[in-house]
């Protein structure tokens, strides 16, 4: 929910519940307002008729008689203290034939030497009457509040907001790589000053952090492969060296060791960049192309190890993708399953490729995995402990889909092992292997 | 040939210098830029190794000066950072090669030679051995005057062996010389075997002599003294 609305929709709750307390007030106040000023009126009355039997002469006639009622008392009826009294009450009304609200007043006097009561009464409007009336005025208040709230909750919220509003669009184009810092407009609302100064520490922060992070990385990189180069070039000038064969044993295996070791470093250091977006596509690159390059690159390998490749590549497919991560992307995908190819039963090892403007799939004969297939795309996570490689050329596989927002997948089924890249993440990648016009469904389905 | 290594680690200054001096190279060094340019200014050199990452500066600073006043001086630069943007920026700055750190002594000395090969030949790119004759621009290999009926890695196999003669070249050298780095998955020395075998056996066929010999436990060798 917006949260002009919700402010709306607050002041109008307390608007509301404001409101209802004051109709009751005012309902009240001018009940007892009416009251009052009718008992005054009725006790000047009595005080005029009391003040007519003092002069004495016949005042029957006389209009003020015309509600009152005069009776004369014992005087132990005479109430102590009290001078006046009032009644309120429905009582007929015999001019408009009708029962109305009737107000009562009773006043007691003592003149030359007797008690008089008088009483008069007279008919007000009830308070029922009154109610509907208030209830309508505040009915029009409410209308009114209402519209005018919405109104300038809106026009206000534009205005006071203005500031957060751009901080937001500043803070969503942020980028961790720009190097200079953000600039957040100025503002005289001291909570988005606020605001802006942690979000321009915050940012800031982010940036150095990112910043020696990389160059954290960088340095290590260079710190680590300068040694390694060293101690590869001893090992290459000491090869050409007279040596012994069990001399020639031992610096093979510390060239093997060598070798993993410069590798996974190179590898661990990519991941690391790939972790920054360090590589953003700049412009659209020709999968389909780099998909051509890739397997013809491998074309010997795979002779080599006598497997039969099928392709289907509709040609020009551009995919959001820096050019060097997709030839990685594809080179690693390919090298897998050339690697890790065995023979299914009865035939020889195959490799099938397709590439579609949706996605692209991989599939090779291999040996069961042991262990789950989403586990592969962990590093250093293989399906063969056995196997002499690293295990990280499919986290950086995945890696670079997870940048790229490609979906991913991995499955085995029927002794294929076969990776699904959707390029349209829309388009989960098991959903593609389905619409797939490939002879793999055939031998998937034997 | 004579080389420039502008290279801030003496050991691995001292190593490129040893296996290139091997070669019949003349090579100085050089561990700072200043030090780089005063040699520069004096003396012409065939070739020049650049390491990025000196202590008294970017080595990149140092190609407009090389581009400036070295113009057949050939370029490759050395760096250990394997950061894409050096890469581009040095080749567009005039750089001709460039290597990451750690690379193999032969694989440097493969890219020196053809560096210089598409430099300074003047096309004439042809690396001859007795009676084998590599066209670098054709891709053919020939025996004699038998053309052999090689493969694109056969092919970059044998000039890599031809180019390192009398050297010893491991497994791993050649794997990450055929397949580069970051395939992680093919360092399968099985493919290097089955690659040195063809290429022996189509030398053979061809009536050439079979001059690549197995280093026992290391890789292979390219004898160039080999008498039938």
């Amino acid at each position: 929910m917006r949260l002009t609305t919700k402010f709306t929709l607050w002041y109008f709750g307390i608007m509301l519940v404001v409101l209802l307390i004051g109709g009751a007030i005012v309902y009240y106040e001018i009940q007892w307002k009416i009251s009052r000023v009718e008992v005054v009126r009725h006790q000047r009355l009595n005080d005029i008729i009391a003040q007519q039997i003092q002069q004495g002469g016949d005042y029957t006639e006389h209009p003020t008689r015309k509600r009152a009622t005069i009776a004369t008392i014992p005087e132990d009826s005479v109430p102590v203290g009290v001078a006046s009294f009032y009644t309120r009450g429905t009582g007929w009304n015999p001019e408009f034939q009708s029962n109305e609200f009737k107000l009562v007043v009773t006043s007691f006097y003592t003149i030359k030497g007797s008690h008089y009561r008088i009483t008069t009464y007279s008919f007000i409007p009830s308070f029922y009457q009154l109610l509907p009336g208030v209830v309508d005025s505040f009915k029009w208040i409410l209308l009114l509040l209402l519209v005018l709230v919405v109104i300038s909750g809106g026009l206000i919220s534009k205005y006071i907001l203005a500031p957060f509003k751009r901080t937001m669009r500043m803070i969503q184009s942020f980028d961790l790589k720009q190097k200079a810092p953000i600039h957040l407009p100025r503002t005289r609302t001291s909570e988005f000053r606020e605001l802006n100064e942690f979000l321009t520490k915050m940012t800031d922060k982010a940036r150095e952090d990112y910043q020696s992070l990389k160059e954290f990385t960088e340095n290590a990189s260079h710190e680590l492969q300068t040694p390694t180069a060293i101690i590869r070039g001893k090992l290459d000038l000491l090869m050409e060296s007279d040596i012994r064969d069990e001399q020639a044993i031992l610096i093979a295996e510390m060239q093997n060791a060598l070798e993993r070791l410069s590798r996974i470093h190179s590898s661990l250091t990519l991941l690391t960049k790939l972790e920054n977006q360090e590589y953003e596509a700049k412009e659209p690159v020709c999968i389909s192309r780099l998909m051509r390059e890739a397997l013809s690159s491998f074309a010997e390998l795979m002779e080599m190890k006598s497997l039969t490749l099928q392709t289907d590549i509709e040609d020009k497919i551009y995919v959001p993708l820096h050019a060097s991560l997709a030839d990685l992307l594809l080179s690693n995908l390919v090298s897998n399953a050339i690697r890790h190819n065995a023979p299914i039963e009865g035939s020889q090892g195959l490799i099938f490729v397709s590439l579609t403007r949706e996605g692209l799939v991989i599939a090779n004969t291999g040996q069961e995995p042991q262990v789950p297939t989403t586990e592969l795309f962990e590093r250093f996570k293989k399906g063969n402990p056995g196997s002499d490689s690293i295990g990280i050329g499919l986290a950086i596989v995945r890696q670079i889909c997870d940048l790229s927002h490609f979906d991913i997948n991995y499955e085995f089924r029927s002794g294929l092992h076969i990776v699904t890249i959707s390029f349209q993440p829309r388009l989960s990648a098991s959903k593609l292997l389905q619409n797939l016009s490939l002879p793999l469904l055939s031998t998937l389905q034997p | 040939m004579k080389v420039l290594i502008i290279e801030d680690n003496q050991e691995l200054a001292r190593n490129i210098h040893d296996f290139l001096g091997r070669e019949g190279y003349i090579c100085e060094t050089s561990e700072t830029l200043e030090g780089a340019k005063e040699k520069l200014g004096f003396f012409q050199y065939d070739c020049i190794l650049l390491d990025i990452g000196l202590p008294d500066g970017n080595g990149i600073s140092l190609l407009n000066l090389i581009r400036a006043e070295h113009k057949e001086s050939n370029v490759l630069i050395i760096s250990a950072k394997n950061a894409l943007d050096d890469k581009i920026i040095g080749l567009e700055k005039g750089a001709d090669d460039y290597i990451t750190k750690p690379f193999h002594l032969a694989e440097l000395h493969a890219r020196i030679r053809a560096v210089y090969r598409r430099k300074n030949l003047g096309g004439a790119s042809i690396v001859e051995f007795n009676e084998i004759s590599l066209n670098t621009d054709t891709f053919e290999a020939r025996i004699n005057e038998t053309l052999l009926d090689t493969t694109p890695k056969e092919f970059d196999l044998l000039l890599y062996f031809l180019v390192n003669k009398n050297r010893v070249l491991s497994r791993q050298a050649i794997a990450a010389h055929l397949w580069g780095d970051y395939t992680d998955n093919l360092a399968n020395f099985d493919f290097v075997y089955q690659h040195v075998k063809n290429l022996r056996r189509k030398i053979s066929n061809a009536g050439g002599m079979d001059y690549i010999s197995t280093v026992y436990g290391l890789g292979y060798k390219f004898n160039s003294h080999k008498q039938e």
